[in-house]
C-alpha cells in the first residue's frame, strides 16, 4: 500500500521470481561448489603430471567463467531487481536491515571476479602453487558470498530475535542459519559435480572421459548423501508453522515435495548407474536428464523455503502482500484505504465499490494472486464462492487457511473486496440478504462451504451416505479431516445444508 | 493529486546518512569510469575496423581482448552504488522502478546478450570478420538502450510530479519521456561516456601495447581523436542540459549554494583542461583530470537529484538507529578485500606473458 503495483494481470510477480530464482541458484550454487571442483581438481591434475587432465580443468574453467560470471552474475542482479519490482516494501526492509552484510558481500563478488579471471587467464602461465592459491581464494569468496546471503534468505524464513531487538546479528544468525549454511553447502558442491559430469561428456578421449564422468559422479553423489542429514536438521529447526506447512498443511509445498522426491530418487539412481556401469557410450541423454534432476531438487527445495514462511514474506513480520503484520490492527480500524497511498477510492461508497474493491485486490492480493494467468488465479480459485461465501471467507481466511494473509481494513472494504472477486471478476449477482430467494440449504451451503470445496468435488465423497450420515457429520466436520473447520450454524441450518446434500447426491432421506 | 501524497514512506538507516552518502559517490564514479571504458572500447573497436591498415586490425583485436573484463567490472562496479542508491532513495526508486517496471527488467536479458556477443567478439575474433563489426554495432545498439533505460529511472525517481500516471498505465510501460532534463542528461551521459572510453582506450593502447609501438600509436592517435572531439561536443551539450534543469536546481549552480557553485566552476575549468590535455594527446594527463572531473560531476548529479527532491523529501528526516559492528565489518573486509585484490594483480604483472612447455 506503501508503493505501486507493477500491474500484469495474467503475469503474477510471484511466478516470475520463482523462475528468476530457481535459474539464478541453479548457476551460482555451482558457482560456488565448482570452485572447489576447479581447485581440487586441478590439484589431482598436478599430483598426477596428467596433461590432458589439466586441459580439462581448464576447458571447464573456461565453461565455469563463461557461465558462472556472466549468466550467473546478472540473473543475481535479476533477482535484486524483480523482488524490488514485486515487493519494493520487503526489499526495502531487507536491504536497510542488512545493508552492510550486502556490501561485504559486494566485496567478495569482487574478489570473486579477479580471481576467476586471474585463474583462467594465467593457467599455464602462473607457478602452479600461486595458480592454486588463487583457485582457492576464488572458492574462499564464493562460499563466502554463499554465507552471507544465506543469512539474509533465512532472516526472512526464521527471523528470530530480531523481531524483538533488530539486531543486525541476531537477524543474521537466525534459527535457521547454519542447517541452511550446511545444506547449501552440499547442494552446490552437488551441482558442481553434476556440471563437472556436463563438460566431461564432451571430453573425446574415452578413458579421460570416463574417469571424469565417474570422479564428477562420485563428487555428486557423495554431495547429495551429505545434503540430506543438513536437509532434515533444516527441517528439525523450522519453527511450528512453517513445520506444519511444510508436512503437508500447504498445497504449494505438497506438490513441490513431490517434485523434489522424484527428482531426489532420479538423480540418486542415474549418478549410481554413472558410477557403477561405466557407460561406454557418450551419455548426452543421461547428462541432461541428470542436469533436470538436479535442477527438480534444488527448484523444489526453495520453492518450499520460499512457501513455508507464507502467508508471510517475513515471517511474522510482513506479510506476502508488503503489509507490516504489527500496523493490522491500526489499519482495521481506520481502513486500509484511508492509509494506502497509491489508491484514488478513500473510502467505500455504493457508487464506488467495485472500482474499490479492485485496489483492494491490487495491494492485498496480487501479490500471490493472477486473473486469469497460470499461477494461482483468483478466478478459478473463486469460481464456486458466491458473494456472501466470498464475505465469509475473507473475514476468516487466515484462520481457515493460516498460509493466506488476513485481510486487513474495514468491514465496508472486505465487502467491496468480496464484491469485486465475486461480481467484477466472475459476474456473479452481489444478493447480500440470506434466503432471498430459492433453497436454503444451498445457500447456507454456498456460503460457507464453497471457499475450499464446490458440490462437485464432494459429490463422489457423499455417494451412497444417506441423509441422516450427512447430518451427523455436519456437526464434527473435523472429525472428517482435521484442516475442516466446524460448521458452526444453528441445528435448522445444519438440516438445511443435509436436506440439499442428500437431495443432489441422490443420498436415501 | 498531490504528488507528495505518493512517495512512500522512508525505512530507517542503521548508520547516520552521511556514510551511505560518502559511500554512494565514492563508488559511483567508479561504475562510471568502467561504463565509459566499455560503452567507449566498443566505438573504439568499432573505428578501428572501418580504418584501413593493420595495426587498426590488432588494435580491435587487442581491444577485443579487453571488452569481457569491462562488463564484469561495469556490473560489479554498479552493484555497489546501486545498493547505497537503494539504502538512501529506496522509497523513490522502487517506485519509478515500478512505473516502468518492463523496460527495467530488460536491462538482464539485454547486458547479458551484449556481454555474451562480446566474449564472442574476443574468442572468434579470427574467424568473425566482417560479422565482427555487427557485433559491435549491435552491442553499442543494446548498450546504449540500457543506458536510456537507466536515465529514464533515474530522471523519474526525482520528479514524483509525474508519478500520478500509474493510475492508468499500470503494467509498467511508463517512461519519462515528457521530462525535458531526460533526453540532454541521457546524451550528456552517452556523449560522455563515449569520449572517456575513447581516453581509456588509448590509455590501454599506450600501457599495454606498448611492446607493438605500431598498434600503440594508432590505439592513442583513435583514442585521444574520439575523447577529444567528443568533450568538444559534451561541453555543449552540458550547456543544454543545465538549461533544461529546472530553475531551483540551476540558481544552486549559478551562486544559489557555495558548494554546487564550487562544483560547477570546478567542473567547468577541468573540463577545459581535459580538452587542451586531449587536443595535445597528453593521455595521462588527461586521464588524470577525467577522474577528477567524473567526482565532481558525480557530485553535481548528486546536487541536482537533492535540489529536484527538496520540495518531498530531504534525508535528514530519515530516522535512523545506528549500529556500528555490521559497519566495521564492511569496512575491514574492504580493506582486506581490496589488500588481497592488489597480491593477485601483482601476482598476474609477474606472471610470464607465454605459456609453459
Amino acid at each position: 500500500m506503501n508503493y505501486p503495483v507493477w500491474f500484469v494481470p495474467t503475469l503474477g510477480g510471484g511466478l516470475l521470481i520463482a523462475l528468476v530464482a530457481i535459474v539464478h541458484v541453479f548457476v551460482s550454487h555451482f558457482a560456488v561448489g565448482g570452485g572447489l571442483y576447479l581447485v581440487l581438481t586441478e590439484r589431482k591434475a598436478l599430483r598426477e603430471e596428467n596433461r590432458a587432465l589439466m586441459a580439462f580443468v581448464r576447458t571447464h574453467t573456461r565453461f565455469f567463467m563463461l557461465l558462472t560470471m556472466v549468466f550467473g552474475g546478472l540473473t543475481g542482479v535479476a533477482i535484486w531487481f524483480v523482488i524490488s519490482l514485486i515487493n519494493p516494501a520487503a526489499t526495502s526492509l531487507l536491504i536497510h536491515t542488512f545493508v552492510f552484510g550486502w556490501a561485504t558481500e559486494w566485496v567478495f563478488f569482487l574478489v570473486e571476479i579477479v580471481a576467476l579471471f586471474v585463474y583462467f587467464y594465467t593457467f599455464g602461465r602462473m607457478d602452479d602453487r600461486t595458480h592454486q592459491v588463487i583457485g582457492w581464494i576464488y572458492f574462499g569468496a564464493a562460499w563466502i558470498s554463499l554465507f552471507l546471503i544465506t543469512g539474509i534468505i533465512d532472516f526472512m524464513l526464521t527471523p528470530g530475535q530480531w523481531i524483538s531487538n533488530h539486531d543486525f546479528w541476531s537477524g543474521f544468525f537466525n534459527p535457521t542459519f547454519w542447517p541452511s549454511v550446511f545444506f547449501r553447502s552440499f547442494l552446490s558442491f552437488m551441482l558442481a559435480g553434476c556440471y563437472g559430469f556436463l563438460t566431461a561428456t564432451f571430453l573425446a578421449e574415452e578413458t579421460l572421459r570416463q574417469r571424469m564422468i565417474r570422479y564428477s559422479g562420485i563428487w555428486a553423489l557423495a554431495s547429495l548423501l551429505l545434503s540430506l542429514p543438513a536437509g532434515w536438521w533444516y527441517l528439525a529447526t523450522l519453527p511450528t508453522p512453517a513445520a506444519r506447512l511444510v508436512h503437508g498443511a500447504s498445497p504449494t509445498i505438497a506438490r513441490a515435495s513431490t517434485v523434489g522426491a522424484f527428482s531426489l530418487a532420479l538423480l540418486a539412481g542415474l549418478l549410481i548407474t554413472l558410477i557403477l556401469l561405466r557407460p561406454q557410450a557418450r551419455t548426452r541423454v543421461l547428462m541432461v536428464m541428470v542436469m533436470i534432476a538436479a535442477m527438480g531438487y534444488l527448484g523444489a527445495f526453495e520453492w518450499t523455503r520460499e512457501a513455508a514462511r507464507r502467508p508471510f514474506v517475513i515471517n511474522g513480520v510482513m506479510y506476502s502482500n508488503g503489509l507490516l503484520a504489527s500496523e493490522a490492527p491500526r489499519i482495521d480500524q481506520d481502513g486500509f484505504l484511508k492509509n494506502a497511498r497509491w489508491v484514488q477510492n478513500r473510502e467505500v461508497t455504493d457508487a464506488n465499490r467495485l472500482e474499490a474493491g479492485r485496489e483492494l485486490f491490487l495491494h492485498q492480493c496480487f501479490a500471490c494472486h493472477t486473473i486469469g494467468g497460470f499461477n494461482n488465479d483468483i478466478i478459478a480459485r473463486t469460481r464456486n464462492m458466491s458473494f456472501n461465501a466470498l464475505r465469509n471467507y475473507l473475514a476468516t481466511i487466515h484462520g481457515k487457511r493460516y498460509f493466506m494473509p488476513p485481510f486487513v481494513g474495514t468491514d465496508a472494504e472486505l465487502q467491496a473486496l468480496a464484491a469485486y472477486i465475486a461480481g467484477g471478476l466472475n459476474h456473479k449477482p452481489l444478493i447480500e440478504a440470506k434466503g432471498a430467494g430459492g433453497d436454503q440449504g444451498k445457500e447456507l451451503f454456498n456460503d460457507n462451504c464453497t471457499a475450499c470445496h464446490g458440490l462437485d468435488q464432494i459429490k463422489p465423497d457423499l455417494k451412497g451416505w444417506p441423509r441422516a450420515k450427512i447430518r451427523a457429520a455436519l456437526d464434527k466436520l473435523s472429525a472428517l479431516n482435521p484442516d475442516m473447520p466446524d460448521y458452526t450454524g444453528t441445528a435448522a441450518d445444519k438440516d438445511a445444508i443435509a436436506d440439499y446434500l442428500a437431495q443432489q447426491t441422490g443420498g436415501a432421506p | 493529486m498531490n504528488p507528495a501524497t505518493l512517495i512512500p514512506a522512508a525505512d530507517t538507516l542503521t548508520a547516520p546518512w552521511g556514510w551511505f552518502q560518502s559511500l554512494l559517490l565514492l563508488t559511483f564514479p567508479l561504475h562510471l569510469l568502467a561504463m565509459n571504458a566499455l560503452l567507449g572500447t566498443v566505438l573504439t573497436a568499432l573505428a578501428a575496423h572501418l580504418l584501413p591498415g593493420a595495426p587498426y586490425r590488432r588494435l580491435s583485436h587487442e581491444l577485443a581482448k579487453a571488452l569481457p573484463f569491462l562488463v564484469a567490472f561495469t556490473v560489479n562496479l554498479g552493484v555497489a552504488p546501486l545498493l547505497f542508491l537503494n539504502v538512501l532513495y529506496g522509497h523513490l526508486f522502487y517506485t519509478s522502478t515500478i512505473l516502468m517496471g518492463l523496460f527495467w527488467l530488460a536491462v538482464i536479458p539485454l547486458v547479458i546478450i551484449a556481454y555474451y556477443l562480446l566474449y564472442l567478439y574476443d574468442f572468434k575474433f579470427r574467424q568473425l570478420g566482417n560479422g565482427a563489426l555487427c557485433i559491435l554495432l549491435l552491442v553499442l545498439a543494446i548498450l546504449v538502450t540500457v543506458g536510456f533505460i537507466f536515465s529514464n529511472n533515474m530522471t523519474m525517481m526525482i520528479a514524483p510530479a509525474g508519478w500520478g500516471r500509474w493510475f492508468a498505465t499500470p503494467g509498467g510501460t511508463l517512461l519519462n519521456l515528457s521530462d525535458p532534463t531526460l533526453l540532454p542528461r541521457y546524451l550528456h551521459m552517452m556523449i560522455g561516456a563515449l569520449a572517456v572510453g575513447g581516453l581509456w582506450a588509448a590509455l590501454y593502447a599506450s600501457i599495454a601495447l606498448k611492446d607493438d609501438p605500431e598498434t600503440a600509436t594508432a590505439g592513442v592517435r583513435l583514442g585521444m581523436g574520439i575523447f577529444s572531439w567528443l568533450s568538444l561536443l559534451e561541453l555543449v551539450e552540458g550547456g543544454w542540459f543545465l538549461a533544461t534543469l529546472p530553475p531551483e536546481v540551476q540558481r544552486l549552480f549559478m551562486g544559489g549554494n557555495a558548494t554546487a557553485t564550487a562544483l560547477f566552476v570546478a567542473g567547468l575549468l577541468l573540463a577545459l583542461a581535459t580538452l587542451v590535455a586531449g587536443f595535445r594527446q597528453r593521455v595521462g594527463l588527461a586521464a588524470g583530470l577525467t577522474v577528477m572531473l567524473l567526482y565532481v560531476m558525480a557530485f553535481m548529479r548528486d546536487t541536482v537529484r537533492t535540489g529536484s527532491l527538496a520540495p518531498y523529501f530531504s534525508l535528514d528526516k530519515v530516522p535512523v538507529t545506528t549500529q556500528w559492528s555490521p559497519l566495521v565489518l564492511f569496512l575491514v573486509t574492504l580493506g582486506l578485500g581490496l589488500a588481497v585484490i592488489a597480491w593477485m594483480l601483482v601476482k598476474v604483472a609477474h606472471c610470464p606473458k607465454e605459456v609453459r612447455e
